[in-house]
């Protein structure tokens, strides 16, 4: 492969690019929230009421579907049949409201962590997985008025464990899925060191090996677990924190619309029918105290025989029967508040810089990727080394294996290669030695190998042409003391490799490590602040990459300039 | 413990629905590869031309597609695309789903591949030099190998390709002990696959270089 040389001219020019296609990207979201401004504005001049046209209704009604994001790994709520189909309490909502549109539903499973992306994406039209309704959120999307549901918060342990109170839970490592409101919270209260799962299973597969205390979870979903024969002896003894109502959610151009108003009369309607209880009752779930105070709040009639709970003239509910409990939001001052005026003002959320906690986040985050990117990097070279020197070995029984792990390494997913050491034999050694594996160390050696065999192909390819080079050389084998001899041949292709295996280590947000890009999705999922987040990790990325290519680039000369 | 024949039961019962997945895989790869190469195709064009700015545009971006990390732009693409568009007068609906968002950030690593490549194939063809150009086939064969490998991140934005399959096979089954037995399988479909090729490939590419000569 050719190696030209560029001059720092280009990466300038480069980033200068980049940083246009930043600056595109703002006026567009100023844009849309002027419009949006000025839509209310027209909207409550003249006809207070009335909903206004709804897209998302149009595209709906135009596909002859609806997509609806629904939990499978959240059982009774949503799961999989044995058969590998959906169900669940919220699909049987979710089939109600397209039977009442008329219709058909399709489904789309969601996670904690990706559902209001997905809604914020447009891949889905609305999202009925499990969702708390906290005004964090509602900065994000439009919650559904009024909430189905209620859940709190809860500790789900391994039968050993001897955590008796929330207050313990102090300094542990604690297992939590990307996306719950409650994280943050609990982070802060209880000063817990939580590692993020991107779903429910692995985060439970993770306290099962040991590799965190408990994982914290709604309780709806916990008692269910517990009931389960393969949690036999787990346990969730805390009292439930941090009670919250559930909401369906829709994107947030759509408040105000006539989709929403649908969707919130549906709702009412199943509150008054009693149809959530039936369903409840339906799927064995115990019956919940919310659903049985809201069923009687909606039932109730005013002295005039209408509705007690009814629209105001301004589309909301009545406020006795809206959603109180709402989340404190984070206190407000110096930094912050010059934050949420350029917020309001431009529509920028710069939550990276005011934010201290979503800034330590990043912070952590970015340290996680460069310590992993030296480590990975160092061991890669290691690694295809010696592997390159044993291959090349006289004895067939070191230079056999050797080629057999390299073609092997070479030819794994490194993303695969971490679920198979991970889950795979994580799974077998917690059971049998209880050991458990660290997701970071796993990351390493997985990315090492794969990257490892790439080094140690570029050495023997360049023996091989040293030896086809030089006649004389036919007998030439590969040691590490006479390495520099092919140090120019193979310098080019294995610098490549080195630096392709910094742009890797982004996987390691796959399994919980909580690198640049798994602290990014966090700050996304509480703030929805896409764009800033995205275009910030994109930019971080690029200087990394530059950093990165130009210390190998120095190095490889060096190192070259010693040989000669 | 589940015994081995109930194991194999288990994969062979889930190997039509595993195979599509990794249909899925090669057809991600294809789309990146064709892309990718199209586009780098006309870089590379650029970089031979006789007008400096045009090379140096070139350059600049060949490098930029070089320095992107394939899996921070298959996310960027996932948060800023929309995934389907209604036109306005047709009243029709374009669908742009995932898999062509991961297809095109794979195809970002393969412009740069292909940019630079290609510009040695085709200054050595203009060279004369038919035969060193050939070279550039069985590399970017091996570049393809690398992309099928790559196409596994995709699970991580919602493609349905061979390994969100597997983690789907043990969330349906419940049956946490299938895991390694089914992580192993996926293992060995990317293996069966890639190492005939780059067998051949290696092959093809030695004989290109001892029969015209060429050991540089």
């Amino acid at each position: 492969m050719m190696m030209t040389k560029f001059r720092p001219t280009y990466y300038l020019l480069s980033y200068l690019l980049l940083c246009m296609l930043i600056c595109l990207h703002f006026p567009v979201a100023r844009a849309a929230n002027t419009t949006e401004a000025s839509a209310a504005s027209t909207k409550t001049a003249t006809a207070p009421s009335s909903p206004g046209h709804s897209e998302r209704l149009a595209l709906i009604r135009e596909r002859g579907a609806i997509i609806v994001g629904v939990k499978t790994d959240y059982a009774p709520f949503g799961m999989l049949d044995t058969n590998g189909n959906p169900e669940g309490f919220e699909h049987d909502l979710a089939a109600d409201i397209a039977r009442r549109l008329g219709v058909s539903l399709r489904k789309q499973s969601v996670t904690g962590s990706n559902r209001l992306q997905k809604l914020q994406e447009g891949v889905i039209d609305l999202v009925i997985a499990t969702t708390g309704d906290t005004s964090e959120r509602r900065q994000i999307v439009t919650m559904i008025e009024p909430n189905y549901y209620a859940s709190g918060v809860t500790l789900f342990m391994p039968p050993a464990a001897s955590i008796k109170d929330w207050a313990d839970t102090r300094g542990h490592l604690v297992c939590a899925t990307q996306g719950s409101y409650y994280n943050r919270i609990m982070q802060q209260r209880y000063l817990m060191d939580l590692q993020m799962y991107n779903n429910a299973r692995d985060a439970k597969l993770a306290v099962k090996d040991g590799r965190c205390i408990g994982y914290l979870f709604d309780n709806t979903a916990v008692i269910n677990d517990l009931a389960n024969p393969e949690w036999k002896g787990y346990k969730a003894p805390l009292p439930p924190t941090l009670n919250t109502p559930w909401a369906m959610a829709i994107s947030k151009d759509e408040k105000g619309s006539e989709f929403e108003r649908l969707l919130g009369d549906i709702v009412a309607d199943w509150h008054r029918s009693g149809f959530l209880q039936e369903r409840e009752k339906a799927w064995g779930i115990a019956p919940s105290k919310f659903l049985a105070d809201t069923h009687a709040l909606w039932l109730q009639k005013d002295s005039d025989g209408s509705d007690y709970c009814r629209r105001n003239t301004d589309g909301n509910w009545r406020a006795e029967c809206r959603n109180q409990v709402f989340l404190t939001s984070t206190d407000v001052g110096g930094l912050a508040q010059l934050g949420l005026w350029l917020n309001e003002t431009t529509g920028i959320n710069l939550t990276l810089i005011y934010d201290s906690f979503d800034r330590m986040q990043f912070v952590k985050g970015l340290l996680t990727t460069l310590l992993l990117t030296v480590l990975c990097i160092t061991c890669s070279l290691l690694l295809g080394w010696t592997g390159a020197v044993l291959a090349e070995s006289p004895l067939p029984l070191l230079s056999a294996p050797a080629l057999l792990l390299g073609t092997i390494g070479r030819m794994t997913p490194p993303l695969l290669c971490m679920y198979l050491i991970l889950f795979g034999f994580g799974a077998v050694l917690g059971e049998s030695f209880g050991i458990a594996l660290p997701a970071f160390g796993v990351v390493v050696v997985c990315l090492s190998v794969y990257t490892g065999a790439g080094v140690m192909t570029a050495l023997l390819d360049a023996a091989t042409t040293y030896r086809l080079k030089h006649a004389g050389h036919g007998d030439f084998r590969l040691r590490f003391s006479n390495t520099s001899d092919i140090a120019r041949l193979a310098s080019g292709s294995v610098t490549a490799s080195l630096i392709n295996v910094s742009k890797a280590t982004m996987m390691a947000s796959a399994v919980a490590v909580p690198e640049l890009l798994s602290a990014t999705t966090s700050i996304i999922n509480e703030r929805g602040n896409v764009g800033v987040m995205m275009n910030a990790l994109l930019l971080t990325f690029l200087l990394i990459i530059f950093a990165v290519v130009r210390i190998m680039r120095r190095l490889e000369q060096k190192i070259l300039a010693r040989v000669a | 413990m589940m015994d081995t024949s109930e194991i194999f039961q288990h994969l062979l019962t889930w190997t039509p629905y595993l195979l599509g997945g990794f249909a899925m895989n090669i057809w991600i790869s294809i789309v990146a590869m064709v892309i990718g190469t199209g586009i780098g195709w006309i870089l590379a064009t650029l970089r031979l031309s006789s007008h400096p700015r045009r090379v140096r545009a070139s350059l600049v971006a060949t490098e930029f597609s070089r320095s992107i990390p394939t899996i921070v732009f298959q996310f960027y693409l996932a948060f800023m695309l929309p995934s389907e568009i209604l036109l306005p007068y047709f009243k029709h609906i374009i669908a742009f789903p995932v898999w062509i968002k991961a297809a095109l950030a794979l195809a970002i690593a393969v412009i740069g591949f292909t940019s630079d490549n290609l510009t040695i194939a085709m200054a050595d063809w203009k060279k004369g030099d038919h035969h060193a150009a050939f070279l550039f086939i069985p590399s970017w064969t091996s570049y393809a190998l690398i992309i099928v490998m790559a196409s596994s991140t995709a699970s991580i934005i919602g493609v349905s390709e061979l390994l969100s399959r597997c983690n789907t096979v043990i969330n349906a089954t419940g049956n946490t002990q299938l895991m390694l037995p089914i992580y192993l399988y996926a293992c060995l479909f990317f293996f069966c696959f890639c190492y005939p090729l780059t067998l051949l490939m290696k092959r093809i590419s030695l004989k290109l270089r001892i029969r015209y000569g060429m050991t540089g």
